[in-house]
Order: C-alpha cells, then sequence, then structure tokens
C-alpha cells in the first residue's frame, strides 16, 4: 500500500465487489437481515407513544420539529445512516481479522482507499434503504408531517451526514488494525457523540460543559440540517456545507491514517493475527 | 530502495531480514526466479519459510532487505498485481459465501468486469474440476477442497510469480495432479514453493534450505 496510490481514485470494479460481497454476506443471515430492518421501525413505535403520553407536557426548543415525534423520528431514521458511515467499517475488519481473510484481501492489489469505499457501500446503500422506509412508516402510519420537507435539502443533508461521519467509520478502521477490539471503543464514543448531538433530546437540555460541547460535534449538523430539511424545507445549507466541508478534509485524511494503519500493521506483522 | 536488485529477474529478494520481537526469523536471505523457474523452499516448522512468502507477498515488511517483484517494490499495488498466492491459513475465504462467489469477489478485486471475472472462474472450474467446490458454501467444505480453492485463487490473474504454501499438505492424488498440471501449464509463471514433501520438491527445479 504505497503512499502514492492513496489518493488515487478508487476503481469501481473494486469497490463494487467488496460491496456485493458485503450485501451477498449480510444476506446469508436472513434472520438478522430481517431483524435489523424492523428494528427501527420499533424504535419509532417506543418514541410514538412515548410522544403521546406526554403529549401536554410543555416542550422545550425542538428545532422546529411538529412533535417530540418528530423530534425523535429524525434522531431513528438518521442514526442508521450515522452508525452505518461511522461503525461499520470497524466492525467488517474486525469480522475479517477473526474469520482470516484480511491477509487475503491485503495480499490483493487493491488500494486502502478502495478498501475504505468498499467496507462503507453497502451498509450505507443498506442505511439509506431503510432511512427511507422508516421515514414512509413514520409519515404514513404515524403521522409524522412532513408537508413542509424540502426532498432535495434532506438528500443533500443525508449524503453530506454520510461523508463527514464516514471518515469516523475510516478512523475506527485504522483503529482496528492496530489495536484489534478497537471498534467497541469507538462504536460507544460515536453512540455517546449521537445522543449528546441531539438525537432523541435537544442539546439544550444537556448540563452546559456538554450543550457546548455538542454544538461542535459533527452529528449536530446532521441532525439541524435534516430536521430543518424535513420539517421546515429552508435553513438545511448552512448545516450541509458545514459537513460537505467536514468531508472534504476529513475523509482523504481519514483514508490517510487508515493506510498509514495499514502499512504499521504490515511492519508489524499483524495483519493476519486477531 | 530496490538497490541493486535486477529489475528484470520476475523475483528478486536481497539480504531478506524479518524479525518478530526482537527475534529473527528470516535473516539475510537472498533469491532469485526467473520466468518460468520452479523453486522449493525447505525447512523444519518455524524456519521462516511462510515469512518469505509473506514478505515476497507484501502483507508482511521486511524488517531489512529488499524485495523486487517484476522490477516492482514487493508490497506495491504492481507487486501484489503480478502474484498469485496461495497461504497456508486455510479460513482465507469468506465462509458464507460459495466457492464461486468467492471467486468472483477476489477475480473482481484484480479489477476484472464481472464479465470477464465469470470466464476467468469458469475456465478454473473446468481445468481444476470445481465444480463441487464452487457449488457449496465455503463452510462446508473440507480442508483439501479449501486447499483446492486457494489454489485456483492463486492463478485467477494469470500471476508471473505464483506463491503456494505447503499448496498440498490436505489435497488427494487427484488434486496434487491437477494442481501440478495447471502449473506446467503454466510454463513462463515462477513458482515458490514452500513444502516439507518430498514430491513437491521433485516436481521443482531446485531447492533452498533454510
Amino acid at each position: 500500500m504505497t503512499a502514492e496510490s492513496t489518493f488515487n481514485l478508487p476503481r469501481l470494479n473494486v469497490v463494487s465487489a467488496i460491496v456485493r460481497r458485503d450485501f451477498l454476506v449480510t444476506r446469508s443471515y436472513r434472520t438478522a437481515f430481517v431483524l435489523e430492518a424492523v428494528y427501527g421501525p420499533l424504535e419509532l413505535a417506543v418514541y410514538f407513544f412515548i410522544s403521546r403520553t406526554f403529549a401536554d407536557v410543555a416542550r422545550t426548543n425542538l428545532h422546529g420539529a411538529p412533535s417530540y415525534f418528530a423530534y425523535a423520528a429524525v434522531g431513528i431514521i438518521l442514526g442508521a445512516v450515522i452508525s452505518a458511515a461511522s461503525s461499520n467499517i470497524g466492525f467488517g475488519l474486525r469480522d475479517e481479522q477473526l474469520t482470516g481473510t484480511l491477509e487475503a484481501l491485503a495480499a490483493q492489489p487493491v488500494r486502502a482507499i478502495e478498501i475504505c469505499g468498499g467496507l462503507l457501500g453497502f451498509p450505507l446503500i443498506f442505511a439509506f434503504g431503510r432511512a427511507a422506509a422508516y421515514l414512509a412508516i413514520a409519515g404514513f402510519w404515524m403521522g409524522l408531517d412532513v408537508s413542509q420537507a424540502s426532498w432535495v435539502g434532506l438528500v443533500a443533508v443525508l449524503l453530506a451526514s454520510a461523508g463527514a461521519l464516514a471518515s469516523l467509520g475510516i478512523l475506527t478502521g485504522a483503529l482496528v488494525l492496530v489495536v484489534k477490539k478497537g471498534q467497541t471503543v469507538a462504536g460507544v464514543a460515536i453512540f455517546a457523540m449521537t445522543l449528546l448531538s441531539g438525537a432523541v433530546f435537544p442539546v439544550e437540555v444537556l448540563p452546559e460543559p456538554f450543550e457546548t460541547a455538542a454544538r461542535f460535534m459533527p452529528t449536530r449538523f446532521a441532525f439541524d440540517g435534516t430536521r430543518a430539511a424535513l420539517f421546515r424545507g429552508e435553513g438545511w445549507g448552512e448545516d450541509a456545507i458545514v459537513l460537505l466541508a467536514l468531508a472534504t478534509v476529513l475523509v482523504p485524511l481519514s483514508v490517510a491514517v487508515f493506510a498509514a494503519a495499514l502499512r504499521r500493521a504490515k511492519r508489524a506483522g499483524t495483519l493476519a493475527s486477531y | 530502495m530496490l538497490g541493486d536488485l535486477d529489475s528484470t529477474s520476475v523475483l528478486g529478494v536481497r539480504q531478506l531480514t524479518r524479525t518478530f520481537g526482537g527475534r529473527a526469523v528470516v535473516e539475510n536471505f537472498d533469491l532469485t526466479l526467473e520466468r518460468g523457474d520452479r523453486v522449493a523452499l525447505c525447512g523444519p516448522n518455524g524456519s521462516g519459510k511462510t515469512t518469505i512468502l509473506r514478505c515476497v507477498a507484501g502483507t508482511v515488511t521486511p524488517t531489512g532487505g529488499a524485495i523486487s517483484v517484476c522490477g516492482h517494490p514487493a508490497g506495491s499495488l504492481e507487486g501484489r498485481a503480478a502474484i498469485g498466492v496461495s497461504l497456508s491459513q486455510e479460513r482465507s475465504f469468506y465462509l458464507r459465501l460459495s466457492g464461486r462467489n468467492n471467486l468472483l469477489f477476489f477475480a473482481r478485486l484484480r479489477n476484472l468486469s464481472p464479465r470477464e471475472a465469470w470466464r476467468r472462474v469458469d475456465a478454473l472450474e473446468q481445468e481444476l474440476e470445481l465444480k463441487a467446490i464452487l457449488a457449496e458454501r465455503v463452510d462446508r467444505c473440507s480442508t483439501g477442497m479449501v486447499q483446492q480453492l486457494s489454489l485456483a485463487r492463486a492463478l485467477l490473474a494469470d500471476p508471473a510469480l505464483l506463491l503456494l504454501d505447503e499448496p498440498t499438505r490436505s489435497l488427494d492424488a487427484g488434486a496434487r495432479e491437477r494442481l501440478w498440471g495447471a502449473v506446467q501449464r503454466r510454463a513462463s509463471t515462477a513458482v515458490l514453493i514452500a513444502t516439507h514433501l518430498d514430491e513437491d520438491i521433485d516436481r521443482c527445479d531446485r531447492r533452498v534450505d533454510l
């Protein structure tokens, strides 16, 4: 994995091969595949009933969401995309370490950026599909009001969010290459970041230090932008630009770190160990 | 970086040293392979045979020395593209996928189109008589079946250099014949085999003892 090859554009054949493989492997675990798909609607239902239970309670600022359910629904819908972008490379690479395929993969003429792109591909496609399905379920059966939505804005914010947060996923992958079980630590950190950024409660209810920290988290821009696009149909542009800028800077940086981690694992001779 | 290595050789190894935890597993090892060479790498367990193959394949970086594969540094994209490798690990396939889907995956990692990947896998299925293995999920294959699949993977890209780590260890007589037949049909491919078996050594032009 030479340094000069790190920033070459990924080859479509190679990336799509990894995406197809991940689809086939995921599909082979049929029960888990179905359970993962239905988990979101169950979560939506929980917040739907919580929202009905506390319908009369005075609300804090819900960032334009017409109800608490609408607010939390964005957390669940976007959470699927955030989780896919930020966690799946780490878990995927850990699986490769445990099953012994990582060395076989590294022996092929594949660039670091292609491994990253390929490992992100299927989880993101699956997550976008789930997000669309959750949105449809929330809209048709749970009364989520999306009459003001800017669909272009929503897609733009979701794509920019995936790009910005993919860098965290790639860094998690690098951590797994170096310290093996790093995906668990990274997973907890990303979960905490998602929660503190306003996934299911507004950041204004947090104690001061957390509230301040939350304002600088990329996930906060993702949640704010999604809510703006979905419930107001405007005001999402600024968040999308911030996320896009983060993606532009952080993705190449994280790929370079990933390539360095891969080189380090080869120097340490640990690609085949777990 | 490659120093005085002959860039016209398929493989050039100079002063290769690899340490693990301060212990030198390979020390100042030299080797040159030209087109069509068949070399058996021999030595007792722990003598560094597999480590040498891994260094050439680019999955382990040498502590010292230099390796050139078709004029490119070992581990570079070009170096890896020139190599077909079958390492001894049995668990180097995606167990939930069929043999065919595994081979198609590794073929496409070589930047082959889906159609070309299918064509090559079909050709290897015929040549190595892999029909039953390709149809089966890998977690339902025996060790010998997986080893045949591993050889097929190594041959997918028509490599200039074939690295085989104990390739016949779990094979029956018929599968061993098919393996050596496939190697012989690739007359210009250089082959480096780590082995203990006399039959494998006899099939090679020369042996290197570690």
